[in-house]
Formats: C-alpha cells, structure tokens, sequence
C-alpha cells in the first residue's frame, strides 16, 4: 500500500542544484541557434526562417530571440556544419533597463531577493509557456526552494509573470492586476509571443507583446522558454543573477532592422 | 421593596397592557407593548435581581385544593436567576417591537399580539416561581400554547400553520412526558409540591428514577430542540415574527434548561453517572448537528434557529458534566460546570435575542433574510453593522466576549473528567470535549458567513442596495444587549460568584473559591489561596485594578494540586484591556509608518473583469460548500439535476438543479417511528371492514370478555 514511500526514499532527491551547479542533464534544454560568425553560404538559412528571425550582415550571423520560435528550421542537417550553430544552454534571460524614474524593478532587487511572489497572467499562450511555467512548481525545478511562490492575487505579488502576445480581451485584466500590485514591482515577459507577438501578433485580436502595455524588466525568450531560462530570468529580477543585456538590442547588425 | 409587591406590580401591570391592547385604536398598540411590557420587564428585574442578589427568598401559598394539596409559589436563587434573564430579555425585545410590529399593520391583529405576548411573559415568570408541581404544569402549558399562537400569528401563510402545529404537537408530547415523569415522582404519596417531592425523591427506586430522568430530559428538552427532539424548532422560528423568535431563543429555551435543572438536579439529583453521560452526549451532539445545519444554512432566521439548537446543546452538555461530577461526589467540579452551564445560557440569552433582532431589522429593512440576496449593508446599517458584529463574535466565542467566557469555562470542565475513576466516562467526556470544540470551530465560520455575507461585499439584491438604517428604538434595544455581551465578557468575576449563589444550594458546595481566587481582597477563602501562590500571581499583575475595582479579582482560575497549582487560568478583564492598548498602539504606529509613506489606494482585486457585478461576488451558499461537501453524510441531501434542451439538440437552454435536505434527526429519529406508527394503525384499521354485522360482533365479543373478565378477577 504504501510502496511509494519507499520508492520515494530510494529515489532519493532528483530536484536540479541549478544555480548552485550548473545543470548538465540531457533534454533540460531545447537548445537554439547561435549566431556567430557566417560560413559558407548565407543564403537558405537566412530564408528558411519562417518568422525572419536571421539576419546577415558582414559576414556576421545574428538571431532575433525575441522573434525566434525554436523551430530549428535554420539548423544544418545532422553531421553537417551550417550556418548557424545549436547550442544548449538555458540561460536566455535578459533584462531591459528602465528609465530611472519607474525604477520598479530595482526595489524588487534590494528586497524581495530571498522571498518573491509571482502572479502569473495568461495573456493568450498557446498553453506551452504556461506548461513550463508550471513545472517550475513541481520536484524537478522546484522553485520554492529558492523563495520564489505563486500567488493568485496581485495583492501580494512582487513580480507579473506574463505569458502570451497579450490578447485584445485580456488587455484589460493584465492592467488591472499591474496596477493592484504594490511598489515595488516588475514585470517579467516569458516566451517569444509576450516579447514581440511571436507567432500570433501582432494583428487584430493580438498585441505586440507585452512591452507594448507593461514596463517589462526581464525578457525570457523561447518558444517556450525551458523551466529552467524562467528560473534563470527570476534570479536576474532579484538580482541574484548578473543582469545580461539583450543579445540582440538594436543596432548594427541586428535581426529586427535587418528584417525591415 | 419586596418581592411579593413586585410580583403582583409585574402581575398589574401585565394585565393593564393586555387591557390596552384592547382599549387604544389599532396602530398604537404596539407602542403601548413597548411601554407596558419594559414596565413589567423593570419590575420583574428588580423582583429577580433581589432574589438573586440579597438573601430574601419568597414563598406563598396561593390556594388549597382538597384533592390536590396546595399552590404554591416561591423564588428561591435558582428561580431569581431565570425570572431575572427573562426580564433582561422581555427588556430589549419589547422596546424593538414598538416599531417592529407595525410591518404586520392592518394585515394582522396587533391587538392579539400585545395579548399574547403581555400572557407568555406572565405565564413564564409564573412558571418559574411555581413551586409545586401542578401550577408548573399549567404555566408550562399555557406558556406552550401561546408560543403556538406567536409561532402562527402570520397565520395565512400555509407553510406557518404547519409548523406551527408541528410545533404544538411536539410541544404537547413533551408535555404529557413531563406530566408522566411529575406524576412517577409523586408516587402514591401525593404531594405535589417541590418541597416534598424533594423529600420523598429518596425513596425512588433506580429504575424508576431512571424513566422519571429520561421523561423529564426529553420532554424539557423538547423546548431546548436538542437532538433527537429538535424538528419543531428551526420550522418554528422560521415562521415566527423576528421577535418572537428572539424570545422562543432567549427566554423559553432556557424554561427547557430551567425544568431540566429543577428535576433533575435540585429535586432529584442522580445517583449514578448514568443521566449525566446521556445528557452530555445528547448535549454534545446537540451542539454539533446543530452548528453544521446552521453553517449550511442561507436563511439568517433559519441559521440563528440552528444555532439556538447547538448552544442549547452546549449548555446541556455542560449540565450533563455536572450532573456527573455531582453522582460522582465531586461538588465543586459539579459547581462549576453548573456555573459554566448556566453561564452560557445567560450569554446565550443576550446574544442570540441581540442576533434575532438583528436579523428581524435586516428583515424590516431589505425585506429578506436570505443571505445570498444581501450583502454591503454595513454602508446602509453601520450601527445595525456594529451590533451584529458585537453578537456575531460573541456567539463565535472569541475573547474578550461573553461566548469566549462560558464555552472555555464549558471546555475545561470537560478536561476535568480526569479526576474521575471510570474509564468508560472519562472517554464520554474525551469524546463530547472533542465534538464541542468542533462545534466551537465551526461556530466561527457559520458567524464569519453570517456577518460578512449581509454586511460586507456588494449587495446581491436591489433591495440590499437601497436599505437604510433602523430607528433609534430598535437600535437601543441593541445596543442595551450589545452592552450586556460586552459587559458580561469582560467581568466574569462578578457573574460567576452570582451564578454560584444559585448553584450552591444545589451541589451543596460553595466552587466560588475555586474559580475566582481572591486576589483582590485576601479576605473570604483566604485560607484556600496560599500566599505564596498569591505571591507568584500578584507579580505577574493579578492585583492590577484592585484599587479601583470592588470584588475578589479578575481571574478566573481553577487552583489543583502541588504537581499541578493551576489548573486553568485565565481573564478576559485583563485581555480586554491589553486589547484596548494594543489596538491603540496599533493604530498610533500606523499612523506614524503611514506618515513617511506614500498610500495608493486602488480598487480591489476583482480577478481581472471588464465589470465587477454583485451575482460574481462569493455567496452565502458557496462560503459555507466546504462544510456542505466535508459533512455529506450528516445532509444526505437529494439532488435532482435537469438539462434542458433545445429542440434541435447539443444546445442546453436551462440546467435546473434542486437538492432536497431531509434534518438528520429528521431522517433518522422521526421518520422510522411514524412509519413504525403508520403500520400499527394500518393493522389496526383492518378491523374496520364497514359492515354492521362485524361491529355487531365486536360489541358483543367485548361485552363477553368483560363479563369474563369481572366473574374471574
Ligand atoms: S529556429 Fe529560430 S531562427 Fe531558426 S529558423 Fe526557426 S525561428 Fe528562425
Ligand atoms: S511563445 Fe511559443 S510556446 Fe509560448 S505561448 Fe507563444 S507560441 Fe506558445
């Protein structure tokens, strides 16, 4: 009858040590193309992209995360060397500065770096998003190890979790509970629909992202994110992680101007 | 001023507001209640208040009649105390009906109400100060037939004469019970009156006192509605007027407590711990049917009535506690659990009527009582608001209110069973503390659900949204009884040295040393508080008023052995004070945080929607599901689910789902025994087949058995 106990206790404890240890363990990460520099012929890859996520110039490969929907298109055949390279690392998160004066995101740092509580928003996901954020819950990642709790009411919340390219109808709520929440807060968009639309929008029943309505402080892209990118992104926002710009901010060479 | 003079005052006064009611025009006769019925209650207060104050008892002889014996009527403590609450309650009830009544303006006779009401409260003072058996049993009587006619003065609803017969039929059996029991205790002697029947008690065999004990505690406790007697009570007050209601609550259900006491603990107290574990455990599940109907409940009435079941059940379980302790020959712990039994129908009393009253104005003001339907009424009512919330957590027992008081005084009595030697009771007492603190448990949530779903939130129905507050009169009547709550929550010390002048005569032991030490004075019952004991308290503040303050102290606490020197402890006095001081400190310190802070206020949290409307808000039903799902097996309700469905199919045009709740006691008690009577009179009507020739037959088979019969014996 109570044979899982045991089985339990044989088992022994499988949750990650990530960020103590660097996570090693097969399948914790999708992986996604890196840019880098250019090899051979430029061409295909860059037109096998399906939401014109690559951009070449100079000789210079550079991925558009935010618009990058992992579907691995790009990736040369397997034992080939292409364009661009996989890697499989999960630390994808980035922050966004914010203007000094709605410095939100910096309170979050200094106190809620041990204790924060995540209200998470569905703005429309297609669900993936939403699944790997609820792993984060579950033995395996185990997030309140690390003090980092789900609650249903913005009330309590120090960070909005927000998934989804933000539907016309669910506009209104991601308002509401952005302004019920208490200062200091941040706002922390997960997945390539909350960034930039991804495969949704924009478009007529779809936002741009969430940037469009919020001040977003940490960006996770990914198509869906891994757990552990979303964990990665939660460090950053208290401040536990060293924050990284975005890899791809505009500028030269980079996929958003490439794609205009 | 004695008490004969105030008797007949109370008397005259009661006959002039029933002459009144029939002589000013219509509308103002319930004015005049008001007036003539505070009169009597200020009359009979006082008459109560010296009996239980002062030493002076009362006894006389009201006629003789040769076959029967005397008439008598005495007050002794016992009666001071109950003739007392009922005037404490006849008080506030009658200042609230002044305005009340007028709802059923020239659709029912005020006239006959004012009647009614000036005859119960006469017939239930006459009641407790009856002295001998029979004019007990016709004030008992005439006491149950007027609730019959309050109960069914809205006697053109359908629903109300039912209950209302219901009420007179459970009412009369319990009665006849009780007449059966007075007639087994008078035996063949013949003397009626509590006096003798006092001395003769001892001479009753156990078996007999056994039938005698289980006659009078059901039928008594008929009155009270516990279990398995209670089917009468929540459909009555559900019919009843809102302040008939609080009278049927706060004075007639304590006559139950009242006939229990008299019998079965002042003339004849049980020997053995038998009656004492029966009335703990039906006091005990008493309390917890009576809470989990009364959380579920959505009807305010309804739930009040429910919770009069369970508090009933508290006190009887508390009397149930002492009548063992008393078998067992443990007089102070059967004074005490008397005085925490008594002192929580006196709580019961207060808050229950100030809760009725509360309901009856929401009712006047709204126009409804079901708690779904309200909601946000505080912005409309706050003083009504404040009243409710006054008795809400009274009832929930939180310190530093009444409730608190007697249910922890309740609960420790209960832990005391470990002086007791047999195994089996000490168990009882385990199991019944267990299902009372349950009760207690679940007493907050039904009262949680009670305040915050008529008075918080947004108001479920237009007529919620328009209410307005009550009148001065009724607000008085409760505020007078807020006031007792509070009061009687914070200085326990004063009541129970009270309540024990009425137990003692009783368990024949004095226990106000044992529950209230003198640290004040150091004076009486000095020798039973060790000074260095004394010591020890008056460091950690027990002396802490003594200045000001007249009396023993403001502890309650039960001293025990050398291993063990403090049994409980405790003192609302004190709590209510560091209360005060926090709170105050509280608010200062925000004050002062909030200074340096900038405040934001944002609407509250509605989930995201576009609108928040009242019909999303949590209901009354849906707050209470938990207990509804957790205790299934208690409701056993039937559910009838129906889909409507469009012609064309797949499309659902009405889901209609109905659940029909049978009362436990209802299903399990009633049922079974009017089937069992139903098949009875089936078979016994057989004989009835229509024909002349067979009655014939029986007439003469009868009259050859008798001639039989007389020729042999
Ligand atoms: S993996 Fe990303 S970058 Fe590569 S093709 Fe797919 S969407 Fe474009
Ligand atoms: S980012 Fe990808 S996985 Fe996440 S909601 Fe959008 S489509 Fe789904």
């Amino acid at each position: 009858m109570s044979g899982w106990v045991l089985k339990g206790l044989k088992t022994g404890i499988r949750t990650t040590l990530y960020p103590k240890v660097e996570e090693l363990a097969p399948g914790v990460s999708p992986g996604r193309p890196a840019g880098g520099r250019a090899a051979g012929n430029k061409k295909p890859a860059a037109e096998a992209c399906p939401v014109d996520a690559i951009a070449v110039r100079d000789k210079q490969v550079s991925v558009d995360y935010d618009r990058c929907i992992l579907c691995g298109r790009c990736l040369p055949p397997a034992g080939a060397s292409g364009l661009v390279k996989p890697a499989a690392d999960y630390e994808w998160a980035y922050k966004i500065p914010r203007d000094t004066v709605a410095a939100g995101g910096a309170g979050v740092t200094k106190t809620c770096s041990h204790s924060l509580h995540i209200k998470v928003v569905d703005g429309g996901a297609c669900n993936a998003c939403l699944s790997e954020v609820s792993q984060l819950t579950k033995p395996y990642y185990d997030m309140h190890r690390l003090g980092f709790f789900i609650t249903p009411t913005p009330r309590d919340a120090d960070l909005l979790l927000v998934v989804g390219p933000v539907t016309e109808h669910m506009k209104l709520p991601l308002k509401k509970a952005f302004e019920a929440m208490p200062e200091p807060k941040a706002v922390m968009a997960v997945g390539t629909c909350a960034l930039s639309g991804g495969i949704f929008g924009p478009g007529f029943a779809a936002g741009g992202g969430v940037k469009e309505f919020l001040p977003v402080d940490i960006a996770v892209p990914g198509c869906p994110p891994p757990p552990l990118a979303i964990i990665h992104g939660l460090l950053m926002a208290v401040g536990r992680k060293d924050p990284v710009p975005s890899p791809t901010s505009p500028g030269p060479g980079s996929g958003m101007e490439a794609a205009k | 001023m004695n008490i004969p003079i105030l008797l007949e005052l109370f008397l005259l006064s009661c006959a002039a507001g029933i002459l009144l009611a029939m002589a000013v025009p219509e509308r103002y006769a319930p004015a005049v209640l008001a007036w003539t019925a505070s009169i009597s209650s200020a009359v009979i207060l006082i008459a109560g208040g010296i009996g239980l104050f002062t030493n002076q008892s009362f006894h006389a002889e009201l006629w003789r009649i040769s076959s029967l014996g005397t008439l008598d009527i005495s007050m002794d403590r016992l009666s001071a105390l109950f003739v007392f609450m009922a005037g404490l309650i006849f008080l506030p009830v009658s200042v609230f009906s002044a305005r009340y009544m007028q709802r059923y303006s020239g659709r029912y006779s005020l006239r006959s109400f004012s009647v009614f009401y000036h005859l119960l409260f006469a017939a239930v003072v006459l009641l407790l100060i009856a002295a001998d058996a029979l004019s007990f049993l016709l004030a008992w009587e005439v006491m149950s037939i007027l609730c019959y006619l309050l109960i069914n003065y809205e006697h053109e609803k359908q629903d109300n004469t039912s209950s209302g017969l219901l009420t007179l039929v459970m009412g009369e059996a319990g009665f006849l019970a009780v007449v059966f029991g007075f007639l087994l205790l008078a035996g063949p002697t013949g003397g009626l009156d509590f006096a003798t029947l006092r001395l003769n008690a001892g001479a009753i065999g156990g078996a007999t006192r056994w039938v005698i004990f289980l006659l009078t505690f059901f039928g008594f406790g008929i009155k009270a509605g516990i279990i398995p007697v209670n089917t009468w009570l929540p459909k009555a007050y559900k019919a009843a007027p809102g302040n008939v209601a609080a009278i049927l609550s706060g004075v007639t259900l304590n006559l139950a407590v009242y006939g229990i006491i008299r019998v079965n603990a002042d003339i004849l107290p049980a020997l053995t711990a038998g009656p004492g574990i029966v009335a703990l455990i039906t006091g005990s599940l008493s309390a917890l049917i009576g809470i989990l109907y009364a959380t579920t409940e959505d009807d305010m009435q309804m739930m009040l009535a429910h919770s009069s079941i369970e508090n009933a059940g508290i006190i009887i379980a508390g009397l149930g506690a002492g009548m063992v302790f008393a078998a067992m020959h443990h007089p102070v712990l059967a004074g005490i659990a008397f005085i925490a039994s008594l002192y929580h129908m006196i709580n019961h009393s207060m808050f229950k009527t100030l809760l009725f009253l509360g309901s009856s104005g929401i009712e006047l003001k709204t126009g409804g009582r079901d708690m779904n339907r309200l909601g946000g009424l505080i912005r409309f009512m706050p003083w009504t608001a404040a009243f409710f919330l006054i008795g809400a957590l009274s009832i929930a027992a939180l310190p530093p209110f009444n409730g608190f008081v007697s249910e922890w005084l309740t609960l420790q009595t209960m832990l005391q069973s470990a002086s007791l030697q047999s195994i089996p009771v000490k168990i009882t007492f385990a199991l019944s503390g267990a299902a009372l603190a349950l009760t207690a448990g679940l007493a907050v949530t039904c009262f949680v659900k009670a305040f915050g779903m008529s008075f918080l939130g947004m108001g479920r129905s237009e007529s919620s949204r328009r209410a307005v507050e009550l009148p001065w009169s009724m607000r008085s009547a409760m505020l007078f009884l807020a006031l007792l709550c509070i009061v009687s929550g914070i200085l326990p010390t004063y009541i129970i040295p009270v309540l024990d002048r009425t137990v003692t005569p009783i368990v024949h032991e004095s226990a106000v040393d044992a529950l209230v030490p003198p640290f004040f004075t150091g004076g009486r019952g000095k020798e039973k508080l060790n000074k260095a004991f004394a010591a020890d308290f008056h460091k950690l503040g027990a002396q802490v008023g003594s200045d000001v303050l007249p009396g023993r102290g403001l502890v309650v606490l039960h001293q025990g052995g050398k291993r063990n020197p403090v049994v409980f402890a405790m003192s609302t006095s004190y709590t209510f004070v560091v209360l005060l001081l926090l709170l105050g400190a509280t608010m200062i310190m925000l004050k002062i945080v909030v200074r340096r802070q900038k405040v934001r206020y944002q609407p509250a949290w509605d989930g995201g929607v576009r609108k928040l409307l009242p019909g999303m808000t949590y209901s009354a039903t849906g707050f209470s599901n938990p207990v509804r799902v957790i205790f299934n097996t208690v409701f056993h309700p039937t559910v009838t689910i129906e889909t409507g469905e469009s012609p064309v199919g797949h499309f659902r045009t009405a889901i209609t789902m109905e659940r029909t709740e049978v009362h436990i006691t209802e299903r399990l008690a009633l049922k079974p025994v009017v089937a069992m009577l139903k098949a009875i009179s089936a078979r016994i009507a057989a004989m009835h087949s229509g024909s002349v020739n067979t009655y014939a037959m029986y007439v003469i088979i009868s009259l050859v058995m008798l001639l039989i019969g007389e020729r042999f014996f």
